[in-house]
């Protein structure tokens, strides 16, 4: 029965940041952190996978101290432990050196027989860390998975890249990561909010992991972020009178050269 | 030793990369090496002007199974800057690159130039909502979008073409491959696109925006949920951060709301039209031209003072 550990990250829910008009700069101080989408599908994947054929889910998560606020909700969502690290270091690391702490972590606690991420973070978006992961752990990866099946020691998937479907096949233990299109996360029911509080949960320490300095300096190194601004005209009709606004915007359209 | 390395499955992507390349061969003064799996493809880039280019010969494996013979070259080479075309098959690539040689790794670099302490280039961040300055040190591995840069003009400058032994990675079989149905359009290079979102109520109604796309000699593109949860598009009609990412002249936006993963993926249309019945949607404020109203009665009117 397959071991599954997922990857997931806590991420400031980009609905709450505002962008400051004067300089363009970004407030974050009303945004409210969630399990990064993607991560969520990940996590789907794994509760059916050992719904559907026995095992169990750990879930893994480095990330500054807020990070403790995704406990619950993992555990909720079908992990059966979650293992957390929590250091003020997360909130500078690139994914290099998530990828050195998580896969420091997986040698530590692991094996696992399937590694599950989501295909990229909701706030960098960068799409490397899984494989990152699998090359630290020198495990093979299947990127972009829009179904997986798990079938004795071998992963089953079908990728979906650009132009084609492809099968592929993989020994375990293996790393993958899902397409959000593979599943609809679950809204974890009361009854399973109420289980998540008796699940473990268990810190993992920083310092313990045994990486030099070298290792958790980041080799991408974010110097500024700007709100991105759109320059558009923002002419807009709005009378009651649909017709009028249609001629308007044809007129406005031939004007362009667009028709 | 030391180099610019640009790689790309797909040809045309690979001739853009060497753009960036050769700009950055002129502050970095390294030598630019173009790298190919398909022999056949090697005279075309070569026409681009790097100064070699290596044909990687590894049989029919698919790109990601050469990440690691591609890895071991790289760091043979000693490269300073990797730039891999930013398709899906390319971000795995460049992640196990980035791994191998222990770099940072920068994924739809959109501009790059040295910058102090290495590689300089802009990314967005949030979905879109915002464009990050981030600093990679040397060696840096970097991933671009295909029509982010136009390719360099032909060079008439002898280049060596050499052959590459390399072994293909045979842990992940592919089984079985299916094309993607691709029904003619490939809407990333649509010069018009009439995009529908969940303002639609059923999958005829769709009819209305193929009217109007039709009027205009557009495609129909949509938002994720349109195609991923209603199934009503093709997967490979959905714009945005996770979908495709298009440049038209004309992006008519009929009842979808704009939610920032989704305006990332046409925000630098010419021009934006939206059509929907809250002022308030956030779309108007990408929009160039806008009405509020009912997609239902607006569209028809559209389509026939346009047909006119
Ligand atoms: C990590 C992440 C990645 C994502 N990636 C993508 C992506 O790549 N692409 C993407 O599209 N989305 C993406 N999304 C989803 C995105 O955030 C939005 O949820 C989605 O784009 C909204 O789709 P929609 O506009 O069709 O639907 P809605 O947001 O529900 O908007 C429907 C709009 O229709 C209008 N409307 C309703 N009835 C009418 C009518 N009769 N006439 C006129 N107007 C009407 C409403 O006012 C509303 O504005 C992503 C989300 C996340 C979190």
């Amino acid at each position: 029965m397959p071991q599954i550990l997922v990857c997931f990250k806590w991420v400031l829910d980009e609905q709450d940041i505002k962008i400051r008009p004067e300089d363009l700069s970004l407030d974050t101080s009303r945004a409210k952190g969630k399990i990064s989408d993607f991560d969520r599908n990940a996590l789907e994947a794994a509760a059916q996978l050992v719904e559907a054929q026995g095992g169990r889910v750990d879930a893994l998560t480095f990330g500054g101290p807020a990070v403790k606020n995704a406990l619950k909700d993992v555990l909720s969502r079908g992990a059966d432990q979650v293992l957390w690290i929590a250091d003020p270091l997360a909130e500078r690391a690139d994914a290099r050196v998530t990828a050195q702490v998580l896969a420091a972590a997986i040698r530590k606690h692991g094996p696992y027989d399937l590694i599950l991420c989501g295909e990229g973070s909701s706030d960098a978006f960068n799409q490397q860390l899984p494989v990152r992961l699998a090359a630290l752990l020198g495990l093979p990866c299947v990127s972009f998975a829009q179904a997986l099946t798990v079938a004795g020691d071998r992963l089953r998937a079908t990728r979906k890249l650009g132009d084609c479907v492809e099968e592929v096949e993989t020994a375990l233990p293996a790393v993958a990561s899902v397409l959000s299109e593979m599943n609809k996360p679950r809204i974890p029911t009361l009854k399973q909010v109420l289980g998540a509080a008796k699940k473990p949960n268990q810190e993992v320490k920083l310092a313990e992991l045994g990486l030099t300095p070298g290792q958790l300096e980041p080799r991408a190194v974010r110097v500024g972020a700007k709100g991105f601004v759109m320059n558009r005209k923002n002419i807009l009709f709005k009378e009651p009178d649909a017709a009028a606004n249609v001629a308007r915007l044809a007129a406005s359209l031939a004007a362009e050269g667009m028709c | 030793m030391a180099g610019i390395f640009v790689y790309s499955e797909d040809l045309a992507l690979a001739g853009q990369l060497l753009t960036p390349a050769l700009d950055l061969k002129r502050s970095l003064g390294q030598p630019v090496v173009a790298l190919t799996a398909d022999a056949a493809s090697a005279a075309a880039l070569a026409a681009l002007g790097p100064d070699r280019v290596l044909v990687l010969e590894a049989g029919p494996a698919s790109p990601e199974a050469l990440a690691p013979a591609l890895a071991d070259l790289l760091q043979r080479e000693g490269a300073q800057v990797v730039l891999v075309g930013g398709t899906l098959r390319g971000k795995h690539v460049a992640a196990h690159l980035a791994a191998v040689l222990d770099a940072g790794l920068a994924s739809d670099a959109k501009a790059l130039a040295p910058a102090e302490g290495g590689l300089g280039v802009q990314r967005i961040l949030y979905g879109g909502l915002a464009v990050s300055e981030e600093v990679l040190a040397y060696p840096a591995v970097v991933t671009v979008q295909a029509r982010t840069f136009l390719p360099p003009p032909p060079s008439a400058a002898e280049v060596a073409i050499a052959p590459q032994a390399v072994l293909a990675d045979a842990r992940v079989q592919v089984t079985r491959v299916e094309q993607a149905a691709r029904e003619g359009v490939d809407i990333a290079a649509s010069q018009r696109l009439v995009a529908v979102g969940r303002g639609f109520r059923t999958r005829e109604d769709l009819d209305l925006a193929a009217g109007l796309a039709g009027a205009l000699q557009a495609d129909l593109a949509c938002t994720r949920g349109i195609a991923e949860d209603e199934h009503w598009l093709p997967i490979e009609r959905y714009i945005g951060i996770s979908g495709q990412t298009v440049k038209p002249e004309l992006y008519v936006a009929a009842g979808l709301s704009g939610q920032v993963q989704h305006l990332v993926g046409c925000r630098e249309a010419k021009v934006i039209v939206a059509i929907n019945s809250d002022e308030r949607a956030p779309i108007f404020e990408a929009a160039d031209y806008g009405i509020v109203g009912d997609l239902y009665q607006v569209l028809p009117l559209l389509t026939a003072a346009l047909a006119r």
